[in-house]
């Protein structure tokens, strides 16, 4: 310690490069590089930050328009959409138009919040509460959903992940008096065509070769189609009355829906996930809001 | 010679001194690359400059962090949920321009965010209302699913049924299909609707089964928005990184 403190040991260039021994200008040096570096650090984040009072636009921006930005990318966007043109080609009266028409808007907007027209148009209301809810949304799509909460979604909603159903039904119709005679004809093998011949039957024409579920279930009614379902690939269904006459269904081909594995699924189960996510954090947000505000309803309304 | 006790203690402060000018240094020096990148044009920059190589290497982080999640680590894509590779020149939305993949990254597509890409979801043709945007458009029936596959293969050169292709042909053109993926099949980057003519598929293998549930079930990919979550320079490195992706990947 003594020998650090002597004069000859804290002078020269041998001393000042000798981290073990005391120098005093060195000691000043750092302190002034250190002094110099924490005062461009805060510089910078002071005149550079976004949302502070600055004398700098920030890299990111093009202008800023009392105190609110104009990002650089609806500057680069603009001069896209109206020119079709980036910056390096643009021209300046280009440059300067898609510039001004952003710092008008801008303008523009700021007024529309001083004169509170979300107040009263209804368009800027719907824009504005979309516009919270996607905010909102933004939280649920950014994350990856866990795989293991995608096994338990899909599990937990299995019966919506199945490939449709398909059919071929034929629907017969006859009289009362012939439909008994004629489910038998049918049942043992006789064609359709001599069948509806002999029995003065019709097709309904009501189905069209192979279809799905939901397709046959529109065009043959629920009754019907409960029937076709029930109705194994070759049977017929038992005669059914409606108001046109009594109906058999010769079902050629009845494919039930066949449930997806969780690997087949995967994509519906994850954008089903996040939209269930969505519309958890929405509701979430909307009951927030709710709570924190002063709400007084008329008291014809209560 | 020895360093005296007390000596070693102040050249442990200097040096920590050094380390945390040299950590500012470093710091300071990334937000000028970061604000240099940002002033520029993305698509004029030279990619052999420094300040983008320093960029595509802060992207490159990013992107592990952020969107090999859905990517995968080398940005090939995972087909088994439809996140597109971006190892190949085949450009979903746009031409592969840095502006473009920038748009991309900043309001995602079909993000719930304002300015996203949402212009087209492939209706499922397998629901009563195949579409909620056209109520007009109808299902497909069984056997025209069949055929309209057999039609895909056709055209990827993979057919093998030639009748059911030419019926595949008629469905494609009548029932909506070429609306989105245009005449020749060859797809959309405006709306991201994909070519349908190369090997290159968004989900599954090309399999007569993925094409069928793709045709069923629909498709409406989603990518998040990061505008507001990654700054303008972050998301700028990311793309310069992406955009150097498919001559990296090979």
């Amino acid at each position: 310690m003594t020998a650090l403190l002597e004069p000859e040991a804290s002078t020269g260039p041998a001393v000042w490069r000798s981290p073990g021994r005391l120098s005093p200008q060195r000691s000043l040096a750092l302190c002034a590089i250190g002094a110099l570096a924490g005062l461009t650090a805060a510089g910078t984040a002071l005149f550079t930050a976004r949302g502070t009072t600055t004398l700098i636009v920030p890299a990111e921006d093009v202008a800023l328009v009392n105190g609110q930005a104009i990002a650089r990318s609806d500057y680069l966007a603009g001069l896209r959409a109206l020119y079709d043109v980036g910056p390096a080609e643009a021209t300046p009266a280009q440059r300067r138009k898609v510039l001004d028409d952003l710092v008008t808007e801008e303008l523009m907007v700021q007024r529309g919040r001083e004169l509170d027209v979300a107040a009263v148009d209804p368009d800027v209301r719907a824009a504005t509460v979309s516009a919270v809810e996607q905010a909102v949304a933004a939280d649920a799509l950014t994350r990856i959903p866990p795989p293991q909460a995608l096994r338990t979604y899909y599990d937990a909603h299995k019966d919506r992940y199945a490939d449709e159903g398909v059919m071929i039904v034929r629907d017969l119709v006859f009289t009362p008096a012939a439909a008994k005679a004629a489910a038998q004809a049918l049942a043992a093998g006789r064609p359709v065509d001599t069948v509806l011949a002999q029995f003065a039957g019709r097709d309904s024409g009501r189905t069209k070769g192979e279809e799905f579920y939901f397709a046959a279930r529109i065009h043959l009614g629920a009754a019907l189609f409960d029937a076709a379902r029930r109705t194994p690939s070759g049977g017929v269904s038992a005669p059914i009355a409606q108001a046109d006459g009594i109906h058999l269904l010769q079902v050629l081909k009845n494919r039930a829906p066949v449930p997806l594995s969780y690997e087949a699924a995967l994509p519906s189960v994850r954008d089903d996930y996040t939209q269930a996510a969505v519309k958890r954090l929405q509701a979430q947000h909307a009951a927030f809001l709710r709570k924190r505000a002063s709400i007084l309803v008329a008291s014809d309304l209560k | 010679m020895g360093i005296p006790p007390g000596g070693r203690w102040r050249a442990a402060v200097i040096l920590a001194a050094a380390a945390l000018s040299l950590l500012g240094g470093v710091a300071l020096a990334a937000r000028l690359v970061g604000d240099r990148l940002v002033v520029a044009d993305p698509d004029a920059l030279d990619p052999r400059a420094a300040s983008v190589r320093l960029g595509r290497a802060h992207g490159a982080l990013l992107f592990r962090e952020h969107c090999a999640g859905c990517h995968g680590d080398d940005g090939r894509g995972d087909a088994t949920n439809g996140a597109a590779s971006l190892a190949d020149h085949d450009w979903l939305y746009g031409s592969g321009k840095t502006s473009e993949i920038e748009g991309v990254i900043a309001h995602g597509i079909r993000a719930d965010a304002p300015k996203t890409w949402k212009l087209a979801d492939m209706p499922a043709f397998g629901r009563p209302r195949p579409s909620a945007a056209d109520p007009s458009l109808q299902p497909l029936a069984a056997g025209e699913v069949s055929d309209l596959i057999d039609y895909l293969l056709t055209v990827e050169g993979r057919g093998e049924n030639p009748q059911a292709a030419e019926r595949g042909r008629a469905v494609y053109a009548a029932r909506g299909c070429q609306d989105c993926h245009g005449g020749d099949a060859r797809g959309d980057p405006g709306i991201g609707a994909p070519n349908l003519t190369d090997e290159i598929w968004l989900y599954g293998h090309g399999g007569r089964e993925g094409i069928r549930r793709s045709l069923l079930d629909g498709r409406r990919g989603r990518c998040p928005a990061w505008a507001g979550r990654l700054s303008a320079a972050d998301i700028r490195q990311l793309a310069l990184y992406v955009h150097s992706l498919p001559e990296t990947a090979r």
